[in-house]
C-alpha cells in the first residue's frame, strides 16, 4: 500500500469516557492530504475530545488513533496550553527544543514575529486573552506539522489575526498538509472548509463534503 | 534524557521566579525543626516538685558532728527539679491540677530519726498520673540519692572520728553524753609499765593487730559506702543544638518538606497549566515527566542541604565547638542529599499524580510529610511499630544516611545500606508515580 492510500491521520472507533460520562462515542474519521475539515457541533458535543484524541493529548478509552509514519501533528487546544510564568519567547524556545527544531531560537523568533507577539520578559500569564491564544497557536506551528488540529482557534482573535490564521491554513493545504478545526461558527465554513464533520452528544452524525453538508437538515438546525 | 533536562531547566526557572514560594518552602521546615527542638528541650526541662515540710526543718542542721545549711543542701541536691515549699493542702491541690508533678513530704519525726541513726528516716513521694510520672520518680530517686551522698559523707566522717578516738584516744560526744576514750596508743603505753607476763604480751600483740586493722578502716569504710563510684568528667564536644543527630534531622526534615511539596506541586502544575496534553503527545512521556520531577527534587535538595550543612559547619567553626567539623564529609553528604532528595521527590511525584491539582497536591504533600517526619522522629525503642512504618518511607533512611555521611567513623556500610533503601523506595514510588501521572490527562 502506498502512502497516498493511507490517511495522514485517522481515528478508528476511537471514543473516550471520563468517569461514568461518555464524552465521545466510538468514532471513525480520516484526515487526508490537502483538505481542511471543520468539526461542527454545539457545546459539549465532543469536538475538543475528538481533537485531543487525534492529537495524542488524550488516550482513547475505546478504539485507536493512527498516524501515517513520519507525519507530524500540531495541536492548539481550546484553552491556552503554555507556561504562564515563562515569557512568550521562553515558551516557544522550550517547545521548539522539545519538537527538535534545528534552531529553536530562530524558530521562536520567527513565530514571535509572525504572530505579532511581544518579545519581552513579561510572563505569558500577563498577556491579553488574544495574545495568549496567539501564543497557543504559535506553539502548535512548531516542528512544521503536516496536520494542524485547531480547537476553536478564532475565538479570541481580532479580525486581522483571523485573516492571517486562515491564510496560514490555506498555505498548509497548498503544501499538501491538512487542517482540522473545531468551530461553532457556520460563517467560518465558507471559503475555509472542504469537509464537514458534525458531532452531536458525543456521536458523529455527519461526515462529508461542505456542499453536501449544506443540503442536510443538520446544517439548518446548527446554523 | 535531553527532554528530561529541558523540563528540569524549565522547572528551575519557574522556581526562581517564585521567590515567595521559595522562601516559604525554605522557612517552613526550619520553623518545624525549631519547634521540634523546643519540644525536645521541654523533655529536658526541670519538673516542678512540691516540698511539704511537716518536720519543721531548721535553717541549720547539725548531724553527726557536721553542720548542714538546709536551704543550700536542698538547692544543691535538687538541681534536676524545681523544688517549691508548699503546705500539705496546697501541694495536694497543685498535684491534682498538674501544677506540680510530685510532692515530697518530710514527715514529723524525720529529724529525730536522722539524728538518732538507729533506723533510716523516710521521705514520702507522691506523683501524679501520666507520661512524666516515671521520669519524675527517677528524678526524685536521684534527689534522695544526692541527699544520701551528702549525709553519708558526714556519717563516714563521724565514724572515722570514732575510729580515730579508738586508735589515739579522745573525748567524744555520743547520744548527748561526753565519753573519754583511752585509745589503743595510750593503752599500749600503759601496758609498758606493767610487769612482763604472757598475758601482757598477748594484750600488746592484740593492740598492734588492732592498730594495723583500724589503719585500713578509712578507705575500707569509704569503699563499703560506695562499692561503685561514678566519676563524672565534664562534658566536651558539640552542644546538643549542634549534635550529629540534630544536624541529620534538620537536613532530612528540611529537604523532606521541600522536595515532597515541590515534586507534587510541579507535576500537578503541568495539568494546571494545561500543557500536560501537549507534552503527552510524544514530546515528554509520563516516565520522563516523573523523572524530571525526581531530578528537580534531587537538585533542590542538593543545593539547599549543602547550604544548611555549610551554615552548620560555619557555626561550629566560629563557635569553636569540638566534635568533628563536617568539611571533610561534605562530598559524601552531597551524594546523600541527591539520593534522598530524589527518593522523596518520587514520593512527591506520586502524590502530585494522585492529587492532579497543584494546590491540592501541595496540601496533600504537607499532610503526608508531617506524619512521615514525626514517625521518623520516634525512637525505635519507644514505639517499634512507628519505626517499622517509617522504614517504608524515605525520611527515616535520609536521617540515617546523613548521620552516617557526616559523623560515622566508618560510614561506608551504613551509607551503602541506606542509599540502597532510598534508591529502592525511590524506584518503587517512581513507578507508582508514572502510573498515577496518567490521571493528569483525565
Amino acid at each position: 500500500m502506498t502512502d497516498a492510500a493511507i490517511p495522514l491521520l485517522a481515528a478508528r472507533g476511537a471514543g473516550r469516557r471520563f468517569g461514568d460520562q461518555t464524552a465521545l462515542e466510538p468514532t471513525t474519521i480520516e484526515v487526508w492530504e490537502g483538505e481542511v475539515v471543520a468539526l461542527l457541533g454545539p457545546n459539549g458535543a465532543g469536538k475538543s475530545t475528538l481533537l485531543a484524541l487525534l492529537a495524542g493529548g488524550l488516550e482513547p478509552t475505546w478504539g485507536l488513533v493512527e498516524c501515517r509514519p513520519g507525519v507530524r501533528v500540531g495541536w492548539t487546544p481550546q484553552r491556552p496550553a503554555h507556561y504562564g510564568r515563562l515569557s512568550p519567547r521562553e515558551n516557544l524556545e522550550l517547545f521548539a527544543e522539545l519538537e527538535e527544531e534545528n534552531d529553536p531560537v530562530a524558530a521562536a523568533g520567527s513565530l514571535l514575529a509572525e504572530f505579532e507577539l511581544p518579545d519581552s520578559n513579561r510572563p505569558s500569564a500577563g498577556l491579553s486573552v488574544g495574545n495568549r491564544q496567539r501564543l497557543n497557536l504559535a506553539i502548535s506551528m512548531l516542528g512544521k506539522p503536516d496536520v494542524l488540529l485547531l480547537d476553536e482557534p478564532t475565538a479570541s482573535l481580532d479580525r486581522p489575526q483571523r485573516r492571517r490564521l486562515w491564510e496560514s491554513a490555506g498555505l498548509q493545504r497548498q503544501r499538501g498538509g491538512s487542517v482540522v478545526f473545531a468551530t461553532q461558527n457556520h460563517e467560518e465554513l465558507d471559503g475555509h472548509a472542504d469537509r464537514v464533520a458534525v458531532l452531536v452528544d458525543g456521536a458523529l452524525v455527519f461526515d462529508g463534503p461542505l456542499d453536501e453538508y449544506e443540503r442536510t437538515e443538520s446544517a439548518r438546525l446548527l446554523a | 534524557m535531553k527532554r528530561v533536562l529541558l523540563v528540569v531547566r524549565k522547572d528551575l526557572r519557574l522556581l526562581r521566579r517564585s521567590p515567595v514560594l521559595l522562601v516559604t518552602l525554605l522557612a517552613y521546615p526550619l520553623v518545624i525543626t525549631l519547634l521540634v527542638g523546643l519540644v525536645a528541650g521541654y523533655a529536658n526541662a526541670k519538673p516542678r516538685v512540691a516540698l511539704v515540710d511537716q518536720a519543721g526543718l531548721p535553717q541549720t542542721l547539725v548531724l553527726a558532728g557536721a553542720s548542714f545549711d538546709v536551704a543550700k543542701t536542698i538547692q544543691r541536691v535538687s538541681k534536676d527539679v524545681t523544688l517549691v515549699r508548699l503546705s500539705r493542702a496546697d501541694a495536694e491541690r497543685q498535684l491534682r491540677n498538674g501544677k506540680v508533678v510530685a510532692v515530697v513530704t518530710v514527715p514529723p519525726g524525720f529529724l529525730s530519726d536522722l539524728r538518732g541513726m538507729l533506723h533510716s528516716p523516710r521521705l514520702k513521694v507522691q506523683t501524679g498520673r501520666g507520661g512524666v510520672s516515671t521520669r519524675v520518680t527517677q528524678q526524685i530517686q536521684a534527689l534522695v540519692y544526692s541527699l544520701n551522698r551528702q549525709l553519708q559523707t558526714a556519717f563516714i566522717r563521724t565514724n572515722l572520728a570514732y575510729v580515730h578516738a579508738l586508735k589515739h584516744g579522745a573525748t567524744i560526744s555520743f547520744l548527748g553524753r561526753d565519753i573519754d576514750i583511752l585509745g589503743l596508743d595510750r593503752t599500749a603505753q600503759l601496758l609498758q609499765g606493767f610487769p612482763p607476763s604472757a598475758n601482757r604480751d598477748r594484750i600488746i600483740d592484740f593492740i598492734r593487730d588492732a592498730r594495723l586493722a583500724l589503719a585500713e578502716t578509712d578507705s575500707a569504710m569509704r569503699a563499703t559506702a560506695n562499692p561503685i563510684e561514678l566519676v563524672q568528667v565534664s562534658q566536651r564536644g558539640r552542644t546538643w543544638a549542634l549534635s550529629a543527630q540534630v544536624q541529620a534531622y534538620t537536613l532530612a526534615l528540611t529537604i523532606a518538606f521541600l522536595t515532597l511539596i515541590l515534586a507534587a506541586g510541579a507535576l500537578a502544575a503541568e495539568r494546571d497549566e494545561n500543557v500536560i496534553g501537549r507534552l503527552a503527545r510524544g514530546l515528554v512521556g509520563f516516565g520522563q515527566l516523573v523523572a524530571a520531577k525526581v531530578v528537580l527534587a534531587g537538585l533542590v535538595a542538593l543545593a539547599l542541604g549543602a547550604a544548611i550543612a555549610v551554615a552548620f559547619g560555619l557555626i561550629i567553626e566560629i563557635g569553636g565547638i569540638e566534635g568533628g567539623e563536617p568539611w571533610d564529609r561534605i562530598p559524601l553528604l552531597l551524594v546523600g542529599l541527591m539520593v534522598a532528595g530524589a527518593s522523596l521527590g518520587a514520593l512527591g511525584a506520586l502524590l502530585g499524580g494522585l492529587a492532579r491539582e497543584a494546590r491540592t497536591a501541595s496540601l496533600v504533600a504537607v499532610l503526608v510529610a508531617l506524619p512521615i517526619v514525626f514517625l521518623g522522629l520516634v525512637p525505635q525503642e519507644v514505639v517499634p511499630v512507628a519505626s517499622w512504618i517509617s522504614e517504608a518511607f524515605p525520611f527515616a533512611h535520609a536521617v540515617k544516611l546523613f548521620d552516617a555521611a557526616l559523623f560515622d567513623a566508618s560510614p561506608w556500610a551504613r551509607l551503602g545500606r541506606e542509599a540502597l533503601w532510598l534508591a529502592g523506595l525511590g524506584a518503587g514510588f517512581g513507578l507508582l508515580a508514572r502510573l498515577a501521572a496518567r490521571r493528569l490527562l483525565a
